[in-house]
């Protein structure tokens, strides 16, 4: 694990340099320590893919506190994957760029759609807007580089690939990735409380989490969260 | 002292008696008029809700946005209301204690001062001259619901309230405000009251990629003058100058505000508050975060530079 200063109160701990069950696991150790037994003056911390940020209060964290918590983060063991319950959501295959996806590996549309669901996925990372999650690991015939040009709209809810990795859009806006479906699933209930008075969070996916597509042919009408 | 009786039906309650501590008043402060190039709420953003994609949010400018609230007594948390550079036009409600601070876009008003704007004044920034976003305080914060901790605006999560004109705000309840008998003015001290146009050299702390960047590189960017592009906003901030060269990163790491990111083409982005919490471009560093608040006051055009500081090996 190697730690790099990101700023005079922050560090950036990179935990992996591939991404794979290994950095996934090791992603969520590390998370669990860093909620369950946070280190004093963290005030945030952001985990990505292969690293973690960590930002403290103005001179709250020093040398031998560091050394303390790499080694305690270093002995932090996960559970192992096939305990952690994977959530479910419903899709419907109908996106504008199933015929995109499938060109670039040389497959059927039906193909692509078996191979897209069938996997369990990890949420690696959730960034780019809020909830969104980057799921892997992706059938590698189904890696398909962004658009060259994003859509100015994109619905949330949209089931998407972009490069090596499947998402869902989760508030209106821009996107490049490549539409292949829709859920009715709300990965951010924007409306809702915050976790402290409701007790739930507002994000459906969560860094750390595992995903199962199920292949519907016409959505739920409620929301399956 | 005679009661305060509120306007609002059904929030009628009345302060008897001496000391008075809290003066009920009508809740709606201002009206939005105009919009200009842009309005928003802002506290100082959202801590705990990066890691679900969230961006901080908040003031571009904390330095000027923690003196307006200062000078009126506020919580440091107040919601207040962030201008850019002009055209907006708003409308007091009631008589309360405000304060303006940042950029100046000739407004009329003095700047870095408790004043008390009466029901019927009108305020507009009819003409930017320095600086990028003014701040408006008002007495007590602006009454928004809070989403996810904070009352600050981040329109593309629909968080926050966007601002259309036609709009009535209210304000917090508040201790009454008044100026000590005797005293004529409350102002921020004069080193505080920041010229815009002479910005000092912005501190630079190394960041995760500093070393994947040749020694030629770092030096070219600290002697380099930079200027800041009008693709400038409230994400990051770009800067135009002499090409770095830079790759794409192996997988995309999170983000802070302040890291300067350098994209293909080689321009430095300083990525501020409403950045995207992760990115894939390597770091070059990351500016202070005491340097990012007058950083952000540097206009379009305006010429800017970086000074090292912390360890930086490949510069020694």
């Amino acid at each position: 694990m190697k730690w790099i200063a990101y700023g005079p109160d922050a560090w950036l701990l990179q935990f992996a340099d591939k991404l794979n069950d290994h950095a996934f696991t090791r992603a969520r150790a590390i998370t669990r320590e860093l909620e369950q037994r946070p280190p004093e003056g963290l005030i945030e911390f952001v985990p990505a893919f292969t690293s973690i940020l960590l930002e403290f209060a103005q001179g709250s964290f020093d040398e031998a506190q560091r050394k303390e918590l790499a080694s305690r983060l270093n002995r932090a063991r996960a559970v192992s994957m096939a305990r952690v319950r994977a959530k479910e959501i419903a899709v419907c295959y109908d996106g504008p760029d199933l015929e995109r996806v499938a060109a670039q590996g040389r497959l059927e549309v039906e193909q692509v759609i078996e191979r897209h669901w069938r996997p369990v996925y990890k949420v690696y990372a959730v960034g780019f807007s809020p909830g969104f999650p980057y799921l892997g690991d992706l059938d590698r015939a189904l890696h398909t580089p962004r658009l060259p040009s994003p859509r100015a709209h994109v619905p949330p809810g949209s089931v998407a690939i972009g490069g090596v990795h499947t998402g869902i859009y989760t508030v209106p806006g821009p996107g490049g990735w490549n539409l292949i479906g829709r859920t009715s699933a709300r990965l951010f209930r924007w409306l809702a409380a915050d976790r402290e008075e409701s007790g739930t969070s507002p994000f459906l996916l969560h860094s750390g989490d595992r995903v199962k597509f199920v292949r519907v042919a016409e959505l739920p009408r409620e929301a399956t969260t | 002292m005679a009661p305060a009786r509120a306007l609002r039906a059904g929030r009628t309650r009345y302060a008897m008696g001496y000391p008075t501590r809290w003066r009920r008043m009508s809740a709606a402060v201002l009206q939005i008029q105009a919009l200009g190039l842009g309005v928003s709420v802002q506290d100082h953003g959202r801590v705990g809700w990066r890691r679900f994609g969230v961006p901080l949010g908040g003031v571009m400018d904390a330095h000027a946005a923690t003196w307006a609230n200062r000078l009126l007594n506020n919580p440091s948390g107040a919601a207040l209301l962030e201008f850019l550079l002009q055209g907006a036009r708003i409308c007091f409600l009631r008589e309360t204690w405000v304060a303006l601070s940042g950029a100046d876009a000739s407004c009329g008003f003095p700047l870095w001062r408790a004043m008390r704007m009466r029901h019927g004044d009108i305020m507009e920034f009819p003409r930017h001259r320095t600086g990028v976003w003014t701040y408006l305080a008002v007495q007590g914060g602006l009454a928004i619901r809070p989403r996810l901790g904070s009352r600050s605006t981040y329109a593309p999560a629909c968080l926050g309230q966007i601002l259309k004109p036609g709009d009535i705000m209210d304000g917090e309840p508040a201790p009454a405000f008044d100026l000590p008998h005797g005293v004529a003015s409350r102002l921020a001290p004069a080193l505080e009251q920041r010229d815009y146009a002479r910005p000092p050299a912005f501190r630079v702390w190394p960041a995760p990629q500093t070393e994947s960047f040749s020694a030629e590189a770092l030096a070219s960017f600290f002697s380099s003058e930079w200027t800041v592009s009008s693709q400038s906003n409230r994400v990051g901030y770009r800067l135009t100058g002499r090409a770095l060269s830079s790759a794409l990163l192996p997988w995309s790491e999170p983000v802070r505000v302040g890291a300067i990111q350098v994209p293909e083409n080689g321009q430095p982005i300083v990525m501020m508050r409403d950045a995207p919490t992760i990115g894939g471009y390597p770091k070059l560093g990351t500016v202070d975060a005491a340097d990012l608040s007058w950083l952000a006051q540097c206009c379009p055009g305006q010429h800017v530079r970086f000074v090292p500081v912390g360890a930086w090996p490949a510069l020694e």
